[in-house]
């Protein structure tokens, strides 16, 4: 008993806990709400105004029963996946996203916009404070990527690839973690934020740079998804690991803080 | 097993986001919760700085008609077939000076034209050249009593189920110096799709606040008692008045 109270360390503080929660809370609402806003106008052009010039993506019914998605011009059959879905009661019918992973779960786009706006305050304050905590604490250092972390990159994808036999050395997180947390919280979800504020007609007209930066109003749109991409990519292989890593472990230290290295 | 307990957990966690959510959108509290921080957008954003503006090369030559087509009661009819020449725009509620405005005499008020971008709420966007008579010019002419608080612009079509299209700005959106009372779009007067004779354009905000088919406006202090009581058609189904985000 002794010796397993010595083998835990207390690793992540109330804080980081918190917020890791609340962000995992906020991604799956922003992301079903973002698909349900989505769903009312599926398309993302590489444009200023809508242009179909420049469409990258389009999902859409050509005809009943069948669900299309065109990338870049070229059109796959996506039928029960992509533009021909459930409706969330029970029947199918032409709608990009269906009604089970949008939020709310049925076509609703003032009640997607609801969920979206007030959990994106939620999202954006929770960022904030862990942010503001983490670096008085000096525990942003940890979880940086530095240029000495650099060379370390590929040494430590090949240990995972059991190309290699022991990891480099490291502190507290490996180097793939520090690019994928530096990367996701630093890179990735203040591009999300920006996005969406340059979509705004109110934030254009008060900093319209912001959305000339992006290309203009449906490019932000078409980055706010392509960020959204990345999101969820980070979000599965993050999700795999923590299964596949030691899920007890793991999430003892994400509630409690305690982790057995 | 790992993997498929993965993939069945990944699933079944966003599935259950949707039916969980539609739930949930049906509670009250819920709601008032969620439709808090339109208050914090509304401060925070606001009606502040100029929508941008484009060149001619710009416009969208057939600008997209969303929402409603044309009024279909009998009263516009008549107005469309004898071509608006009895239409009066009443401006009336708390002003100094109730008037009612035909068509030639708000073209020979002073005109501003504007290019800008209209942003559906619905994601898409489309360019479009817009003359017509800046509000707050309208408003001077009339005079705003000092109990105003709301312009709200009642519309001459309704929904199918008799509930009539109305908008609302307060007195800072409606000073905007783009807010528009549109009679023209791309060089030409409106047609009956895009708002025939008179519409409103507010390029700061989203574009169901930019009413089409306008027939009498309204300045009041309270928008509480009108209708649905949230100060707009769309309000009232949900959406919400402050439209800049």
């Amino acid at each position: 008993m002794k010796e397993l109270e010595t083998a835990v360390v207390y690793r992540y503080g109330l804080l980081t806990r918190l917020s890791h929660w609340v962000w995992f809370v906020a991604f799956l609402v922003l992301v079903g709400s973002g698909l349900q806003i989505f769903n009312a106008s599926p398309n993302l052009d590489a444009s200023d105004k809508s242009d179909p010039a420049r469409r990258v993506l389009a999902i859409g019914s050509p005809a009943a029963g069948v669900g299309t998605t065109t990338i870049f011009g070229h059109t796959f059959v996506t039928t029960n996946w992509l533009g021909w879905t459930g409706d969330g009661m029970g029947s199918r019918g032409p709608r990009a996203f269906g009604a089970s992973i949008i939020i709310p779960g049925y076509q609703d786009l003032s009640g997607g916009r609801r969920w979206h706006l007030f959990f994106a305050w939620i999202a954006a304050l929770c960022w904030l404070a862990w942010l503001v905590s983490s670096a008085v604490k000096g525990n942003l250092q940890q979880m940086i990527l530095r240029r000495s972390d650099l060379s370390k990159l590929w040494p430590m994808q090949a240990y995972y690839l059991k190309l290699r036999k022991a990891p480099p050395p490291y502190d507290v997180y490996n180097p793939l973690q520090k690019a994928a947390y530096t990367t996701v919280l630093f890179v990735i979800a203040p591009l999300v934020v920006l996005t969406g504020l340059a979509l705004s007609p109110g934030i254009d007209a008060i900093a319209s740079p912001l959305t000339v930066a992006f290309g203009g109003r449906q490019f932000a749109r078409l980055w706010h998804f392509a960020g959204m991409l990345v999101l969820i990519a980070f979000f599965a292989i993050h999700t795999f690991q923590v299964l596949t890593q030691g899920f007890a472990n793991q999430m003892r230290s994400m509630i409690t803080g305690w982790y057995r290295p | 097993m790992k993997r498929r307990l993965f993939i069945a957990s990944g699933l079944s966690t966003l599935a259950g986001c949707g039916s969980v959510t539609a739930a949930m959108n049906q509670n009250a509290s819920v709601q008032r919760v969620l439709a808090s921080v339109e208050r914090l957008n509304h401060a925070l954003i606001g009606t502040r700085g100029l929508a941008r503006e484009y060149d001619d090369r710009d416009v969208d030559a057939n600008f997209r008609v969303n929402g409603f087509a044309a009024p279909s009661d009998a009263r516009y009819g008549e107005l469309l077939a004898e071509k608006f020449a009895g239409y009066r725009l009443v401006v009336d509620g708390a002003v100094e000076r109730p008037n009612a405005f035909s068509l030639a005499q708000l073209s020979t008020m002073p005109q501003r034209t504007q290019i800008t971008r209209h942003d559906c709420v619905e994601g898409w966007s489309a360019i479009g050249k817009w003359s017509g008579v800046a509000l707050s010019h309208l408003l001077d002419r009339v005079g705003v009593r000092p109990g105003a608080r709301y312009v709200l612009f009642r519309c001459m079509d309704n929904d199918g189920s008799g509930n009539l299209y109305y908008e609302s700005l307060d007195l800072h959106q409606a000073r905007h110096p783009q807010a528009l009372l549109a009679l023209r779009l791309n060089d030409a007067p409106l047609d009956p799709d895009h708002g025939a004779p008179l519409r409103l354009k507010v390029p700061t905000q989203l574009g169901y606040k930019s009413a089409k088919w306008i027939g009498r406006i309204e300045l009041v202090g309270s928008f509480a008692n009108i209708y649905g009581g949230r100060g707009g058609y769309w309000e009232d189904q949900g959406y919400e008045w402050y439209a800049g985000i």
